[in-house]
């Protein structure tokens, strides 16, 4: 009798096994488990929520006190343009802040976890990715070495970015055309350094090889990338 | 007298001071009103400069606002032995009472000063990654529940609670947002932009 029972409960152990599995891995993104990109903590929290775009443009009221109304960002670069980037990497973004991994001492008080939930952190990546995204008419580099901006920008860049700049948002690759150009290059600058902290390392090994000059000639290229073609 | 007895009285009185609490409380509320008033203004605009005005602010941020000092999550000196002599049942009616009332704008004296905040007021400082205060508090100076109305304001109160943030006087954890961005204002910025948000 006792050796049924306990076969019994193990056979019922058995079956309810899925249900302590630990986190179901996300449809739609590829990340890792470990290292650059991994999807865990707060970032994988925010990843699983369903985003509100209409909550997410109430809370980005905290958010364009510096991204601007529109999320429209910067020409001058000190802020970059939000506005159509993807939910996935606004949320790996903002995580990576937030947690310290990517270094940014100027936006990390903003996004502390008392001025935004992770359900706000969604819910506003849903909204950015939502908003149209504006061509500019100003933010780009002297214009004077695009042909060489574009030779390296498809030998090199375009395998993860895309031959129009448009990114993958299921790999968190951002969508980097019409970006500010002078945003682009601080940002590539922080990359080659690996100053930036969360940057892939794929990329940090190009970049090494760069100049000044070719970072300048691919950042005015990629400023001016049309949007949406 | 027997058990039985005593255990009735003390019922009944227990039940009686219930039934008779919401009759009992609207006569509290005009009294806590005006308790307030000889401080924040009969009508919400408060005469001193150092203490605020309430008129026009919304009611669930003022609610939560005398929670915060009730419980002390909030630091006054001058708020902490006044809050304790009010309910804390009739926070939110205050609120209410006090955000209907219409906010008056106060007159600007140093109209250089006021032109130089605006422009902190509604572009912040891309330098020092000092963000637009109106991103939060709203172009107009409105506010909202989450973040107060600024427009209006006396600039004494907000020249001192912007230092009290500067200087980690407000610890709160949810004060942090306020205490970085006071951090990244000059002595200069903070009087500027209090005077044009006074003339609102």
């Amino acid at each position: 009798m006792h050796r049924v029972i306990a076969t019994l409960f193990l056979y019922l152990m058995f079956l309810s096994m899925p249900l302590f599995a630990q986190d179901k891995p996300l449809k739609n993104v590829e990340g890792s488990t470990s290292g650059w990109n991994q999807l865990s903590g707060e970032k994988l929290k925010a990843l699983e929520l369903k985003g509100n775009p209409i909550s997410g443009a109430e809370a980005f009221k905290i958010c364009q006190g510096c991204h601007k109304n529109g999320a429209i960002g910067t020409p001058s670069g000190a802020y970059p343009r939000l506005a159509g980037q993807y939910s996935t990497v606004l949320i790996e973004q903002i995580a990576d802040i937030r947690s310290g991994i990517r270094k940014n001492p100027k936006m990390e008080p903003y996004s502390d976890e008392h001025v935004l939930s992770i359900q706000e952190i969604s819910d506003i990546a849903a909204y950015l990715q939502s908003v149209p995204i504006q061509q500019n008419t100003a933010g780009f580099g002297s214009g004077n070495e695009l042909v060489k901006g574009q030779a390296l920008y498809l030998k090199d860049c375009a395998v993860c970015h895309g031959n129009q700049g448009e990114g993958n948002a299921r790999k968190f690759i951002p969508l980097i055309a019409g970006q500010y150009y002078k945003y682009l290059l601080r940002e590539l600058g922080f990359i080659q350094t690996e100053k930036r902290g969360n940057a892939n390392p794929d990329m940090v090994i190009v970049l090494k090889l760069y100049g000044k000059e070719d970072l300048e000639a691919v950042a005015d290229y990629v400023s001016r990338i049309p949007i949406g073609k | 007298m027997d058990l039985f007895f005593q255990k009735l009285i003390l019922q009944s009185f227990i039940v009686l001071n219930f039934a008779c609490y919401s009759c009992v409380s609207a006569a509290n509320l005009e009294a806590t009103i005006k308790f307030c008033s000889t401080c924040h203004g009969e009508d919400g605009n408060s005469v001193a400069p150092n203490i605020p005005k309430l008129a026009g602010r919304d009611p669930n941020y003022i609610a939560r606002e005398l929670n915060y000092f009730s419980s002390g999550k909030r630091k006054s000196d001058i708020m902490a032995p006044v809050i304790s002599n009010v309910d804390a049942s009739q926070f939110k009616e205050l609120g209410q009472y006090f955000g209907k009332q219409k906010s008056s704008s106060d007159k600007i004296t140093d109209i250089k000063a006021a032109d130089s905040g605006k422009k902190i007021y509604l572009d912040g400082d891309e330098g020092k990654g000092l963000p637009a205060c109106a991103g939060c508090h709203e172009p107009s100076g409105a506010g909202s529940s989450r973040f107060p109305r600024l427009a209006g304001q006396h600039k004494e109160y907000l020249v001192r609670e912007l230092n009290k943030f500067k200087t980690d006087f407000h610890t709160q954890e949810s004060a942090r947002l306020m205490r970085e961005t006071a951090k990244r204002m000059t002595e200069a910025e903070i009087n500027d932009v209090s005077e044009y948000l006074s003339g609102l």
